[in-house]
């Protein structure tokens, strides 16, 4: 058996990640000469749930521009949608709004 | 030479020639145990149980690289985002592979859509390997590649790989038709 700590231990949290709440994170998805047009927009569709003429859309953007925002949120939820992306394949990652 | 995939009022449906089920399930095994964990001899028996990784490095091998890219252009960021999704994601991609193996031991494959999904990232999965192997880094080597669609005249084993690539793209792109079909449309 064993006790428990009479006290709660102290959480301290950084300053940054409580300003980090409030500073939108972009997930981004990069072009590759492997994963099939039909294969992104299904992808876009199914997982986003974006309409087909979005999901083809941003397909394309990733095609010509060789990357796309494909998402604009928190940073929990871009971390989920790129763990999700790279589940399906796709060349996925997070960065803070506004970095490039 | 195959079917490819159809949607049919009974699922999407798939007709294969044994050949092409014995390469096909041969892939996903060989994906699958591309994805097995490196064992590390200096793991603790108790972190291995519970699923704790300290510290997961990047793969050295470009195919896995490919499989399991980093997530952030920040490598501090990157290292700690595999350390918390490495291991799920190759359990989610093995699982997968070995759905899709299993599905094929039916004739004619049918599969739910939920199963279609699990096929066409598994399908996914091999192109990405083979296009490694095949050091298809860009749209030119792609073209190259794209020319090899007979098996009887592959006298190289890349040669032979391509052919192989090019089957596997043509059945993604056919179970994409029958899938896309059955998302809600708008």
């Amino acid at each position: 058996m064993s006790a428990a700590p009479v006290e709660s231990p102290e959480l301290t949290l950084a300053d940054e990640a409580v300003t980090a709440m409030n500073v939108p994170w972009n997930v981004v998805v990069w072009d590759d000469p492997v994963n099939l047009m039909s294969y992104v927009v299904y992808v876009f569709r199914a997982h986003f749930g974006y309409p087909d003429a979005k999901a083809r859309t941003l397909m394309l953007e990733v095609h010509h521009n060789g990357r796309s925002i494909v998402f604009t949120g928190s940073l929990e939820e871009a971390e989920t949608h790129v763990s999700a992306l790279h589940g399906y394949g796709l060349w996925a990652t997070y960065e803070k709004a506004g970095e490039n | 030479m195959a079917h490819g995939f159809k949607r049919t009022r009974k699922g999407i449906v798939g007709r294969f020639e044994a050949p092409e089920v014995r390469l096909l399930q041969k892939l996903f095994s060989d994906v699958g145990e591309t994805l097995e964990p490196e064992p590390r001899a200096d793991q603790d028996p108790l972190e291995t149980l519970v699923g704790w990784d300290e510290d997961v490095p990047e793969p050295t091998d470009p195919a896995l690289r490919r499989l399991l890219p980093a997530a952030s252009s920040d490598p501090q960021e990157a290292a700690e985002f595999r350390r918390l999704t490495d291991r799920s994601l190759r359990e989610r991609k093995t699982a997968a592979l070995r759905a899709s193996s299993l599905a094929l031991e039916s004739e004619p494959v049918v599969l739910t859509a939920e199963q279609a999904q699990d096929f066409a990232r598994s399908l996914n999965d091999v192109r990405l390997v083979l296009a490694s192997r095949l050091r298809i880094d860009s749209t030119q080597d792609a073209e190259r590649v794209a020319g090899l669609t007979d098996f009887g005249k592959a006298d190289s084993v890349e040669e032979y790989m391509g052919v192989v690539y090019n089957f596997v793209s043509w059945l993604q792109e056919s179970l994409m038709t029958a899938l896309l079909k059955t998302l809600p449309s708008r």
